[in-house]
């Protein structure tokens, strides 16, 4: 299947068919919020333009994301893979990218290179806004116990299409640093 | 409803939007400026019916003649042209007895038109001011591109959805004249109660169920309806989103193809030339918000939209 196929949902997202994966993440995220809330756009027709209507709009924008979503892994994969024999071919050439450590900060830096709001990111990964703030801050003392920071890392670093292994390996073994620091102190 | 060419290449531009005081006067003479500044002839047009103003904008009088003495005492259009001191630009006014009264007739418009051609310009943008009178309507559905702006608030928003709509349905109509069926547009719409219509959308649904080649006109024309929308006053880099919203809202509720060419930040330098009379494309034509225009304008000559993601 390549991007021909999918053809259908990258309208339905009204997108190129061309589209990168962040626009594509960002597109769900921005007609997923236009048509699950009310909003200046929104009201002025809202009498003609009904609830059934818009669910049905979202049902659709679900499923394109849904389906764009298993042509970007396939796409992923293949690409993976052309690194991986790349990279063996000419050394360390492959691994500058894994130079970047994760901090808040350079998540957030990441995050605003990419045009993406943190309520879009809220939007996508069910945390809330303020947390996420918090994460990007390195308030590590208002966060929440490590099982479920860990979980968050992750989510927000799959919803920024990095790698969650790795900005969770970083993330973490900064907070542990803080974590001996206080401990010290004590 | 055809659209009228020109054998040289001269476009017509029509701005509009439905509510007053969005912009539409300022941008018009920006968009000419800018034209004008890359060696393109240009001739604005202003049919505002709430006050045609574009000479101000420009920093000009108003012009002693409009298209009234056109309509009514059959002076040639161009001795109607006056120069506005920018280079490669004009400007023929209208005024309220013109374009604004019913008593000007589809086919007196059409024969402006045709005038309006043979000026041999290569840009002709017309600012039809705010509102979605009929005649509005008329003059904007006779654009080769029909643009409207609309300003991150919610009475603009809805008067502009109201502008479109209204649009949309006359050409609807019109087209279903032409191949002879009007009285079955014209009949629903009537006793629309009967039917259970309460909207444009509804009856389009309507008329494409009940009749499959009406159904294959109107799908025809709804995707030959294109318009390009600029938001003004944007002042929050969220407000840039209302652009792609209704984008969207257009399409997935009327099936209609527009296209976010860009928008312009809210900026007092804005008013402040508009207040000093003065052009605001040539006295800060290194602003921000000059660089907004310059941007759609260019969106709008290669039909493009405007990329939403910053790289």
């Amino acid at each position: 299947m390549s991007r021909k196929d999918y053809k259908k949902y990258f309208e339905i997202l009204e997108l190129d068919p061309d589209a990168s994966t962040l626009e594509i993440k960002s597109a769900y995220l921005r007609l997923r919020k236009l048509y699950s809330t009310d909003s200046i756009v929104i009201s002025p027709i809202a009498d003609e333009f009904s609830k059934k209507n818009r669910r049905d709009i979202l049902q659709q924008v679900d499923e394109s994301y849904a389906k764009l979503m298993v042509l970007l892994r396939n796409e992923h994969s293949k690409s993976r893979y052309r690194q991986k024999s790349l990279a063996s071919d000419k050394g360390h050439m492959g691994e500058k990218a894994d130079e970047t450590t994760f901090s808040g900060q350079a998540l957030r830096q990441i995050r605003k290179n990419l045009g993406i709001h943190l309520y879009e990111v809220a939007l996508d990964t069910k945390i809330r806004i303020e947390m996420l703030n918090k994460i990007e801050l390195e308030k590590f003392d208002s966060l929440p116990p490590e099982v479920y920071l860990k979980g968050h890392i992750s989510n927000y670093a799959r919803c920024l299409s990095l790698n969650p292994e790795k900005v969770t390996d970083d993330y973490m073994e900064r907070y542990r640093v803080w974590k001996d620091e206080v401990k010290d102190k004590v | 409803m055809e659209k009228l060419r020109d054998e040289k290449g001269g476009k017509i531009w029509a701005i509009g939007g439905g509510k007053g005081g969005t912009g539409k006067t300022f941008i018009v003479s920006s968009i000419g400026t800018y034209l004008a500044k890359n060696r393109k002839r240009v001739v604005l047009i202003d049919v505002d019916i709430g006050g045609a103003n574009l000479h101000s904008f420009l920093g000009i009088s108003r012009p002693k003649k409009s298209l009234t003495n056109f309509f009514d005492m059959g002076t040639p259009l161009k001795d109607l042209v006056v120069k506005t001191g920018i280079g490669n630009m004009s400007l023929i006014t209208g005024d309220i007895h013109s374009l604004a009264s019913d008593s000007i007739i589809f086919t007196q418009k059409l024969k402006l038109f045709r005038h309006i051609m043979k000026l041999n310009r290569q840009y002709v943008i017309i600012d039809l001011g705010g509102g979605s009178h009929n005649n509005t309507i008329d003059t904007f559905l006779m654009a080769d591109k029909m643009i409207a702006v609309v300003e991150p608030e919610i009475i603009a928003v809805e008067n502009m959805y109201h502008f479109i709509k209204n649009a949309l349905f006359r050409k609807l109509r019109m087209s279903l004249k032409e191949y002879g069926f009007k009285e079955i547009i014209d009949h629903m719409w009537e006793k629309r109660e009967r039917y259970k219509i309460k909207n444009l959308r509804e009856l389009i649904g309507c008329l494409k169920d009940s009749f499959s080649y009406v159904g294959d006109i109107l799908d025809r024309e709804i995707s030959g309806f294109k318009i390009y929308i600029i938001l003004n006053k944007v002042r929050s880099s969220q407000d840039i989103f209302i652009g792609s919203s209704i984008k969207s809202i257009l399409l997935k509720y009327l099936g209609i193809n527009a296209k976010f060419v860009g928008y312009i930040e809210y900026d007092d330098s804005i008013w402040r030339s508009v207040r000093e009379r003065r052009p605001f494309m040539l006295t800060y034509s290194l602003s921000r918000s000059a660089k907004e225009i310059e941007a759609f304008t260019e969106n709008l000559i290669q039909g493009k939209e405007m990329r939403l993601m910053r790289s």
